[in-house]
């Protein structure tokens, strides 16, 4: 058999790949299919997170901060524990980023309150002397786009099967529902801010990106 | 010849010679067989576009060298190293168990200077983004830390409340004295309760001292918080209070402070941050 082999390359070529992606499959996807699991608290984003989110992608947060903690002292010194792979099974697509202008922010809920987000987001030279982070006022002007928010988190429980809905697992619901649901977690962000246009809108049913922002920030933990 | 006596460059020297004898030798050998050898032996059936092969027996050292690698590989995977023993993880919780212990017996009992060096050093990377550099709470957008300890300042707790620490037995609403009585107890507590230094009204203290039943009711008429119901007035102005508000966040009037107890910093920093926190405001 081996001669026969020998004399096609192209079968010959066939088996090596057989062997080596049967090698391949054996060793790496059982672990793979472990860690890539949600752990057991972690769970899948609010609506208001997920604009939250889409405001961080928009603006290209992730261009000058990781969120990725690797296991070192020196990282889990300052930014708290290491992360783990499962912590990212709702994130689509993760926001690891590739280099630290700015802090790694994968835990930033720990350290960090929603009137420290106010603060520095209007102005981050103010708070943190030297900052090299641009100002971003114009989170506290624009609306966020909650008809996407609601397609993403309805998109990705049909398609990718998230648990929304499910027992200890954040509600989605019809539309009119998850709105209703991002106006009372607004709400909470809302109160702990400062800015008066911000709490002014939200009187008049407009949620600005800072608050869906801020939200997502706190939910990292 | 100064440089012969070095060993090294001795060696070097023997080494060099060895290897241009023996490239020259074994090169000499080869080319001589290559121009007068002519090959000889039984061949095999197999031909691959007119190159043929010969059917020889496997060279005994050879086989020797593989059945070897193969026993020293399953050694090393099962015994010598074995896979299972070693995680990315694993060598993390080594590393930091040793860090902490050589932390910790080094900084055992650390003196006065070490512990300001230490919390200046761990105040400045996790408290100065919202406390500002100098502690000033920079403009009011946190606790301004050097007046923390002083009368003005529990005089506002009292008129403002206090939240967020998760003590058993609640928040501190807002304005449960006036603010004469207010001024009165924070001499008290400052003077008599604390012992954190004189007052500047010496002459409310008793009147202080007769208002403190309110406060008593919760942080115990000693001032030691009721065995950890309610904080301990009697650390307030001292490190042990700083590392309670570290330990369990607060939520002020200003904005909301986080925990610190999630591993971040250990006892002795957090100690350390409370003696520095302490001395940015006696210094006034």
């Amino acid at each position: 058999m081996f001669h026969w082999l020998e004399k096609n390359p192209f079968f010959f070529a066939v088996g090596v790949f057989l062997v080596i992606a049967y090698a391949g499959i054996v060793t790496i996807l059982p672990d793979f299919m472990e860690s890539a699991r949600p752990l057991k608290g972690t769970k899948p984003y609010t609506v208001l997170q997920i604009a939250g989110r889409q405001v961080y992608i928009q603006n290209g947060c992730n261009t000058c901060h990781s969120q990725l903690i690797r296991p070192f002292k020196s990282e889990t010194d300052r930014y708290g524990k290491y992360s783990l792979s499962g912590e990212y099974a709702y994130d689509r697509p993760f926001l690891w980023g590739s280099r630290r202008i700015g802090p790694d922010l994968h835990r930033v809920g720990n350290y960090r309150t929603t009137d420290w987000h106010e603060n520095h987001m209007l102005n981050p030279a103010a708070v943190v002397p030297g900052s090299v982070m641009p100002k971003y006022p114009f989170l506290f002007k624009k609306n966020i786009d909650l008809d996407t928010a609601y397609a993403e988190a309805e998109t990705v429980k049909k398609v990718f099967d998230v648990p929304y809905d499910k027992p200890g697992m954040p509600k989605l619901g019809t539309f009119a529902q998850a709105k209703k649901a991002v106006f009372a977690d607004a709400g909470k962000i809302v109160a702990g801010m400062k800015n008066q246009d911000v709490k002014d809108a939200y009187k008049n049913g407009n949620i600005k990106e800072i608050v869906a922002l801020i939200a997502y920030m706190n939910g990292l933990k | 010849m100064n440089w012969l006596n070095d060993n090294v460059n001795l060696l070097t020297l023997i080494g060099a010679a060895a290897i241009i004898i023996l490239t020259v030798g074994v090169a000499g050998k080869y080319i001589k067989q290559m121009k007068t050898d002519k090959a000889t032996g039984e061949l095999t059936g197999d031909n691959w576009d007119g190159i043929g092969e010969y059917s020889n027996e496997l060279p005994y050292g050879w086989s020797l060298a593989y059945v070897g690698t193969i026993v020293w590989g399953l050694w090393y995977f099962f015994m010598g190293y074995p896979l299972a023993t070693f995680s990315q993880i694993g060598q993390y919780n080594d590393e930091v168990k040793d860090y902490t212990a050589r932390f910790e017996s080094k900084w055992a009992n650390p003196d006065k200077e070490t512990l300001m060096g230490m919390g200046e050093g761990v105040f400045l990377v996790q408290c100065a983004p919202c406390h500002g550099i100098t502690g000033d709470g920079m403009g009011g957008k946190a606790a301004d830390l050097t007046t923390w300890g002083s009368e003005e300042h529990i005089v506002n707790i009292v008129l403002k409340g206090s939240k967020g620490q998760g003590y058993a037995l609640g928040e501190m609403p807002a304005g449960l004295l006036d603010k004469a009585s207010a001024t009165a107890v924070a001499a008290y507590i400052v003077q008599d309760l604390a012992k954190s230094g004189k007052s500047k009204h010496p002459e409310l203290v008793a009147q202080g001292k007769a208002l403190w039943a309110t406060c008593g009711a919760c942080h115990g008429m000693d001032g030691k918080g009721m065995g950890g119901s309610a904080p301990a007035l009697v650390d307030y102005g001292k490190a042990q209070f700083v590392v309670d508000v570290l330990n369990r966040g607060k939520l002020g009037t200003i904005g909301q402070m986080p925990k610190f107890n999630d591993g971040r910093l250990t006892n002795i920093q957090k100690r350390a941050v409370g003696t520095y926190v302490d001395s940015l405001s006696s210094e006034e």
